[in-house]
């Protein structure tokens, strides 16, 4: 009882959330990233090719092994629980064969040790230590026995199992191999290269050659994503949702920061509306370009530069001081001591009253602490080294004018 | 810093409070001002952080425990040289604070989580209201991670009661800054004392039997001759209350009257000048010196003389080999290597002279102090240099481990390196004289830097 109340769990919601009619209330909440739809849109070549991995697996009643890779926010995770979901679905309807699926996070371990724990605990219900649990899973899958039912293991993060002697992901990728296991991984990360990089050779040669690499989303796939979302709802205007698509496509191809942007894009022009004293009452708002625009300048831009901008004289003064410096001696880096005097020669240039070192020492640690520059520690005085952690352009581009 | 009235509205127990403290600590008024004022009377909420630095011996701990005392203001005190691990810390503070819950034995608190838990629950228990967290030789804290002395210093606001944290320290606020921020705390410099303020508080401490005058006359004499070298108020009292005896002594044999300063001022001032060598330096104990002043008649300036001699000579026996081990260990140090064929190579008769021209604006090896040097060219002056055959057994290269041993050599290669060890010599030119002519060996013409 006492573990129980240790572990940190949000509080049950008492009323139900309150959802307004409003479209761009229901945008925003049909817009969050845990608002996964029914179908995923774009993604429809990947999920044959696993459902069709997964059911020739569970109809050929043997192990195998799958690596899906892809950079953050591509539908990995979210793909492989949709397959799950319809198989889980076919099992119950009785159209495959029994099997148990369990999801394993790589982060959600304190140590890659306890892989073997937790998958002990969601197959049986039982507690073991990591050594136990590890001597029991070998038992299980490894030795014929009883007729079992599959296993279906979801690995994610697989980078972060990674141990000096590399026994987790060795039996992870061990077990399928066994005839009778009857178990079925599938392993994402976000590397295309995480077998041959990290890996033993001998693991990566049990890993097998079923991989699926998810490539970024193009814009139109994002835009298309996006106004799945908001069908039918009249909250988007379609070129700003392309603008969203093309701008995320351009960086990264994450659908959850496009999410994003069009939630915050909603938030702006609520804001707004309710500013404006609208002419008639009910009057529709849609999210246009110019809310878009806003909300990717806030996503977007450097917060260094309007940390600069609205630093003080003298901070303003000692990163000028620091660009004189880089300058002067050529070098990315110099001492406090020659930084305080060019930060002198200009205060007098400017016929401002220049700072004492102490001051000056302590302008130095805030926008250190900022981390607008790199700085030693105080311990070593006039002698510490001080780099800007920006290039000399960001800081000549924000102190201009 | 601003200057802080401390009300004069406030209850009489104040004023006289502070009136005690003022009776008690000398020349500190205003500093006393300002921490009154920050720690706050007693419905207001003191400063969170307040940062004391000054000198040593410039009455910091002295003042803050008088005022502590006098307003009996719950507090805790620790000396953050005792502190090893964080747990001594937070222990100790605890334990100090609420004494009547907490001892030693059933307390157990090693992070900063449980600290701040276990602390509000205990103020709230006990009601406590107003607490002082003191913390000397703050600079020790450096030693921790950095978050340790940041959460120290937003103590206020993470229990969230009235306390504040006072740190005193020798060294300015700067070097306490690291990479993270940390919040700034009220500073408040402790200047050092001058010369009417050393001899206000010294003439305190007036041994009976002696006017007031008369003692401040002579602590006038001792600051003449001391106080260029020292203000530390510490050290001068030591000594003006080591040498009063020898002052005084002409009037207890009744030769000279107490005011005749100008003839005490004679007697005294060769005395002073003799103990301003051993100032800092307790090479002669107070117990030794006032045996040579008081009992001796003999004259004490040459036995004190002497005594500290007796202390500085270098008085190591060592085996015969270990000597010209050593002697060579200091030729390799100061002696540039090629000059060594000049002074070691013997038959150089038919060999060309090649002129070794040394610049003569080079600096003193002496100066710059020792270099290191292989174990081979130290082997080779001591073979040149043994006037015998010595075969290289074991027992040479266990006396040179066991100079290292002894710090008179030390090694400057990696462990690993057993090949090429280097060493260099740890000895000074009167020590390498002294065992030089023990063996009779004229050192000075074999050291480049005497030719």
């Amino acid at each position: 009882r006492k573990i129980k109340r240790l572990r940190p769990v949000i509080p049950s919601r008492q009323t139900p959330c309150s959802v307004s009619e409003n479209p761009l209330e229901l945008a925003r909440v049909k817009l969050h990233v845990s608002a996964v739809p029914e179908y995923l849109p774009c993604r429809e070549y990947e999920y044959s090719d696993i459902y069709s991995f997964i059911e020739g697996k569970l109809f050929d009643e043997s192990g195998g092994c799958m690596y899906i890779s892809g950079v953050p926010g591509t539908g990995k995770t979210a793909t492989v629980r949709e397959v799950m979901r319809c198989l889980t679905q076919a099992r119950d309807s009785g159209e495959v064969p029994l099997f148990q699926f369990i999801e394993i996070n790589g982060l959600r371990l304190t140590d890659p040790h306890h892989f073997y724990s937790q998958l002990l605990q969601e197959l049986t219900h039982e507690k073991a230590t990591t050594s136990h649990a590890a001597e029991l899973l070998e038992q299980r899958f490894t030795k014929p026995g009883l007729k079992r039912d599959h296993v279906v293991l979801l690995v994610d993060e697989l980078d972060l199992l990674w141990t000096r002697k590399q026994d987790v992901m060795y039996h992870i990728f061990d077990w399928p191999t066994y005839p009778h296991s009857k178990f079925i991984v599938i392993a994402i990360a976000n590397t295309m290269d995480l077998p041959e990089k990290i890996m033993l050779n001998r693991i990566s040669s049990r890993l097998g050659l079923t991989r699926i690499s998810f490539q970024p989303y193009t814009h139109k796939q994002l835009q298309e994503i996006v106004m799945s979302r908001v069908q039918g709802l009249n909250a988007f205007d379609p070129d700003a949702v392309q603008l969203v698509a093309r701008k995320v496509a351009a960086i990264s191809g994450d659908a959850r920061r496009a999410l994003d942007i069009c939630r915050r894009a909603t938030e702006i022009t609520k804001l707004e509306s309710k500013h404006k004293a609208s002419p008639e009452k009910g009057s529709r708002h849609l999210v246009g370009m110019g809310q878009i625009e806003q909300a990717l300048q806030e996503m977007f831009t450097s917060p260094k530069i309007a940390a600069m901008r609205s630093s003080s004289l003298q901070e303003k003064l000692f990163l000028k001081a620091v660009v004189a410096e880089y300058q002067r001696s050529g070098l990315e880096e110099a001492t406090f001591s020659q930084i305080f005097k060019q930060h002198v020669a200009i205060c007098r240039l400017e016929g401002i009253q220049p700072p004492t070192p102490s001051e000056c020492a302590a302008i130095c640690s805030y926008l250190g602490s900022c981390r607008l520059l790199l700085v030693e520690d105080g311990q070593k005085d006039i002698l510490q080294c001080v780099r800007l952690n920006m290039s000399v352009d960001d800081v000549n581009y924000a102190l201009q004018n | 810093m601003d200057h802080i009235e401390v009300g004069n509205q406030c209850c009489s127990p104040r004023i006289e409070g502070i009136q005690k403290i003022q009776q008690s600590v000398r020349a500190r008024k205003k500093q006393m001002e300002v921490l009154l004022g920050l720690l706050g009377e007693e419905d207001e909420v003191p400063c969170d952080c307040i940062f004391v630095y000054g000198h040593e011996a410039t009455g910091k701990s002295y003042l803050l425990s008088k005022i502590l005392e006098e307003f009996e203001v719950p507090y805790a005190w620790i000396n953050c040289v005792e502190i090893y691990s964080q747990r001594l810390l937070y222990e100790g503070i605890l334990s100090q604070l609420f004494s009547s819950t907490y001892t030693v034995t059933t307390l157990r608190c090693d992070n900063m989580c449980d600290f701040i838990r276990m602390f509000k629950q205990e103020a709230q228990a006990m009601n406590l209201k107003k607490m002082y967290i003191i913390l000397d030789n703050a600079e020790k804290l450096r030693n921790f991670e950095p978050t340790l002395l940041a959460a120290l210093m937003r103590l206020q606001e993470l229990t969230r009661l009235d306390l504040s944290v006072i740190l005193i320290s020798e060294i300015i606020w700067e070097k306490f800054r690291c990479g993270i921020g940390l919040c700034e705390p009220l500073q408040l410099h402790f200047p050092q004392y001058n010369r009417e303020e050393v001899l206000e508080i010294l003439s305190l401490d007036c041994p009976p039997g002696y006017s007031e005058e008369f003692y401040t006359a002579y602590l006038r004499v001792v600051l003449s001759v001391f106080y260029l070298v020292t203000r530390n108020l510490r050290e001068l009292r030591y000594l003006a209350l080591l040498n009063f005896p020898k002052y005084c002594e002409p009037i207890k044999c009744g030769t000279v009257s107490e005011s005749d300063q100008h003839k005490l001022w004679k007697n005294i001032e060769p005395h002073l000048k003799e103990a301003l060598n051993t100032v800092y330096l307790r090479e002669v104990s107070s117990f030794q010196w006032e045996n040579y002043h008081t009992k001796d008649a003999v004259g004490p300036a040459k036995k004190v003389g002497d005594l500290t001699q007796s202390f500085n000579r270098a008085a190591v026996e060592l085996p015969f080999y270990s000597k010209f081990l050593l002697i060579a260990s200091y030729l390799a140090s100061y002696n540039p290597a090629r000059t060594d064929k000049k002074f070691f190579v013997k038959n150089q008769g038919k060999v060309k002279k090649k002129k070794i021209n040394l610049r003569k604006d080079q600096p003193k090896r002496h100066i710059l102090g020792p270099k290191p040097f292989p174990l081979d060219r130290m082997m080779a002056i001591f073979y040149s240099i043994v006037e015998e055959q010595v075969p290289p057994t074991s027992m040479i290269f266990s006396q040179i481990t066991t100079l290292v041993t002894l710090r008179l050599l030390a090694t400057t290669s990696n462990e690993e390196e057993l090949g090429t060890p280097k060493y260099k010599c740890l000895v000074g030119l009167e020590f390498i004289r002294n065992v030089s002519q023990t063996v009779k060996f004229d050192i000075l013409s074999y050291l480049n830097d005497f030719i």
